[in-house]
């Protein structure tokens, strides 16, 4: 008896005390911080009255770091050189909250509510399944995210600022490429090798577009698992396929495996490779002289120091005095584009007087068309439903002299194919 | 005068397997129980709040698996598998079927309960190695079905998980008591927390009846607890069922709370890490389990956070420091292992028991 009148005066004080500490406990949205019409933007997350606060989810550890690492620094440089003419609008300077994410989901969801409080908007998420992991609430929170991925999902997100031809135009205009100027012809045996996830699934995607558009069929599709250490099987299988053209979808240290093999096997149709599979590395590898012979990579922009290209000219000097270290690469390239067009929407979004999360988001569907100066092609933004990603894609051929290994073989080549792939709004 | 006997005096099994028989253990439920309740009103940070969630669900998970390896003694690579299907669950019933959280939860366990029953009867005639290898094969062929059934998985690309945290007229996603408004992360807190103690409670109610009697005794010798009457086969299968339904919740929480799973989640990186969990929390107790996901799951985000304090580690990109942050996390990670497993096989929970004795000994301790 005395026991059970104990346990019930514990429950009634706890009960009591969770009541008092809840008058004040609630972390829930309360109404008031905005923005105010015109003028000044008034102050709100992000955005303190002078700088704005820019958030970064990306893998600066573990295996996918080689991307991130790069990928942040371009978004840094451009910050720099935009902080050092003055800043968004002139007088607002840009900084960045960066927090790893090791490229797992639930990381990066940790770190997305460590920082959403205090960002105006993401300048970077990279990886696809981070993206799809924090894109619920994005929604939720009302907040624009850069998607450093090119995944054909985020052209009608809302919420998604995406840069780039997805991937789907990359291999359609590969295949044009190989078709025309190539030395191609639609009868030839065009295979995929492809990575066994999302990432995988968008180039065969774009190879199936192609393959209706230009009359072929695909011959054999050979699937691996990210990581795998032998490819011995499937290039035995294209080879006994007599693959003449076999389109890659691949990340760097898979790619250099299984081009290995292939030299080993003597097995040389035309490689090409979708652009995450290269990096400057493999130029430096035993297998460049094949890569030089049967590889060509399809990606964005130009080759690396291109003074040609006015964008690039800009890059390689805001590379030489805010990061003298950074070596060529076209991650870098990529997180300047990101940080350029998300520039564009908070130029907007200052010039409407709001840079409340809703006034950033309607900013971005308000900014028309960017042009990245031939680092890639133009991008015509709008509401989510209206966007339209550039179409052209460049062909690199490997080449050890180059900065980055890569000499163009075709600049911003925009084939009709490309042109008439549809964006769909995906079910996510 | 009345005199009291003392406080460690045991007159009989019953009081012998009370669960908070002594005062401080009354004391220690109380103040858990406050905690638990107070907590999120006053670390109301989005960032803690998401890694003790993190921890919670997978606070759940690890007593599951320790029911099964740490008490019966099957060693399973499988775990990612049963997490992996209860989230999926949770999608079809809480998302599509917009069912209540105790539906889809429920749905999850029972779904998690069959699948171990399927698989449980492999137990019978394998024994530790073999049968790590033989549920290593299940994350393979659960990888496979995870990223073809694309109707119910969404395949590669994931799918989203919109399974909402609604009791009746109660939404914990959006909480209004009193007028004060609670966030999706203090919502979500309560939640898990809430079903951690509840399993918790369960699992240990399991282990102290005969049921868990039987289960060490399978674990210690399955012959043996034959020949006293324990019927191994239907103790090893039970302990299957039970283990993977609370994975299977944990799954369904999982995906609830982060609201988009995809194949690359259920690896079998993450069935190691909930082996390393129960190691370093401590192999057969459900205190451990718990004390072991919320370390696992909390010492990363420390590092991490306060890694601009500690010399030699790079916080950004080409930041100075000649070891990552999360190199540093493996590090440490792998480090304590093996420590454990050499110093203290008990793990956490054993380091807790003994400073538990000290006490209850005192002033005669040794």
């Amino acid at each position: 008896m005395r026991s059970t009148n104990k346990g019930v005066r514990l429950a009634a004080a706890a009960l009591g005390l969770m009541l008092a500490v809840s008058a004040c406990g609630g972390a829930g949205e309360d109404d008031g911080a905005g923005g105010g019409k015109a003028g000044a933007p008034g102050n709100t997350a992000g955005f303190d009255g002078k700088t704005i606060k820019l958030g970064v989810i990306t893998p600066l550890s573990g295996t996918v770091a080689v991307i991130g690492k790069p990928l942040t620094s371009g978004n840094e440089v451009w910050f720099k050189a935009l902080n050092a003419k003055g800043g968004i609008g002139g007088k607002y300077k840009v900084e960045l909250a960066e927090e790893d994410s090791q490229y797992k989901t639930d990381v990066a969801v940790q770190k997305y509510n460590k920082i959403k409080g205090d960002v105006a908007a993401f300048a970077q998420v990279l990886g696809t399944p981070s993206t799809l992991a924090v894109l619920p609430q994005l929604r939720t929170d009302k907040i624009l995210a850069a998607p450093a991925s090119l995944d054909a999902f985020w052209v009608r997100e809302d919420n998604l600022l995406p840069v780039g031809g997805p991937y789907q135009v990359q291999a359609i205009n590969a295949v044009d490429y190989y078709l025309s100027d190539g030395g191609g012809s639609k009868d030839d045996v065009i295979c995929t090798m492809i990575q066994d996830d999302v990432y995988g699934e968008a180039g065969q995607q774009g190879i199936d577009f192609a393959a209706e558009k230009y009359g072929f069929s695909v011959a054999n599709t050979q699937k691996f698992k990210l990581g795998t250490e032998n490819y011995a099987g499937q290039i035995g299988a294209l080879a006994g396929a007599k693959c003449q053209m076999v389109f890659l979808v691949a990340t760097p240290s898979d790619a250099a495996k299984i081009w290995g093999t292939a030299a080993q096997a003597r097995f040389a149709p035309q490689w090409f490779g979708q652009s995450p599979s290269y990096t400057g590395a493999l130029a430096e590898s035993a297998i460049a002289p094949y890569m030089q012979q049967s590889v060509l990579i399809v990606a964005e922009g130009t080759e690396w120091g291109d003074e040609s290209v006015p964008g690039m000219k800009q890059m390689v000097d805001d590379v030489a005095k805010y990061a003298p270290e950074e070596k060529p690469d076209y991650y870098f390239a990529f997180g300047y584009n990101q940080a350029r067009a998300m520039t564009a929407v908070l130029e907007k979004a200052v010039e409407n007087g709001d840079l409340s999360r809703e006034g950033v988001l309607k900013a971005s569907t308000e900014i028309g068309t960017v042009s990245f100066e031939g680092l890639s092609g133009d991008y015509q933004y709008g509401p989510a439903d209206q966007r339209n990603p550039p179409r052209a894609s460049t062909i690199f051929k490997v080449d050890p002299t180059k900065p980055f290994g890569l000499a163009k073989v075709k600049y911003l080549l925009e084939s009709d194919a490309a042109k008439e792939f549809e964006f769909k709004k995906a079910d996510l | 005068m009345k005199v009291k006997p003392h406080r460690n005096l045991v007159r009989g099994y019953a009081q012998d397997l009370r669960l908070f028989g002594s005062p401080a253990a009354k004391a220690g439920l109380a103040a858990m129980l406050l905690v638990l309740l107070v907590l999120p009103t006053i670390v109301q940070d989005d960032f803690w709040l998401s890694v003790l969630i993190y921890s919670g669900i997978t606070a759940i998970g690890a007593i599951g698996l320790n029911l099964l390896t740490g008490y019966c003694g099957q060693i399973s690579l499988g775990h990612a598998f049963f997490i992996g299907a209860g989230a999926y669950c949770a999608a079809l019933v809480g998302g599509d079927l917009g069912l209540p959280l105790p539906l889809w939860l429920l749905a999850s366990a029972a779904t998690g309960a069959v699948l171990g029953g399927l698989i449980g009867p492999f137990a019978l005639r394998l024994r530790g190695h073999y049968l790590a290898i033989v549920t290593l094969g299940l994350i393979f062929i659960g990888e496979h079905l995870w990223r073809n059934l694309t109707a119910l998985t969404g395949g590669n690309n994931g799918t989203s998980v919109l399974a909402q945290p609604r009791i009746g007229p109660v939404d914990l996603g959006a909480l209004e008591i009193a007028g004060e408004n609670y966030s999706r992360n203090q919502g979500y807190f309560w939640l898990v927390w809430v079903l951690v103690a509840l399993v918790a409670l369960l699992a240990k109610n399991l282990a102290r009846t005969r049921p868990g009697r039987a289960l060490c005794a399978v674990r210690d010798h399955d012959q043996a607890a034959e020949v006293i009457g324990v019927r191994a086969g239907r103790y090893k299968i039970g302990a299957f069922m039970v283990s993977s339904a609370i994975a299977s919740m944990a799954g369904a929480l999982f995906g609830s709370y982060q609201q988009h799973v995809s194949p690359d989640d259920w690896t079998l990186l993450l069935s190691i890490q909930y082996i390393a969990i129960i190691i370093v929390g401590g192999l057969g107790t459900i205190f451990g389990s718990i004390l072991g996901a919320v370390f696992v799951g909390a010492l990363p985000a420390l590092i991490d956070e306060y890694s601009s304090a500690i010399p030699g580690v790079a916080t950004d990109a080409g930041g100075d420091g000649f070891i990552s942050v999360f190199a540093l996390n493996q590090a440490i990670f792998g480090l304590l292992i093996v420590l454990f497993l050499v110093f203290e096989p008990r793990g956490l929970a054993g380091i807790w028991f003994r400073v538990k004795a000290y006490f209850k000994a005192w002033p005669f301790s040794y």
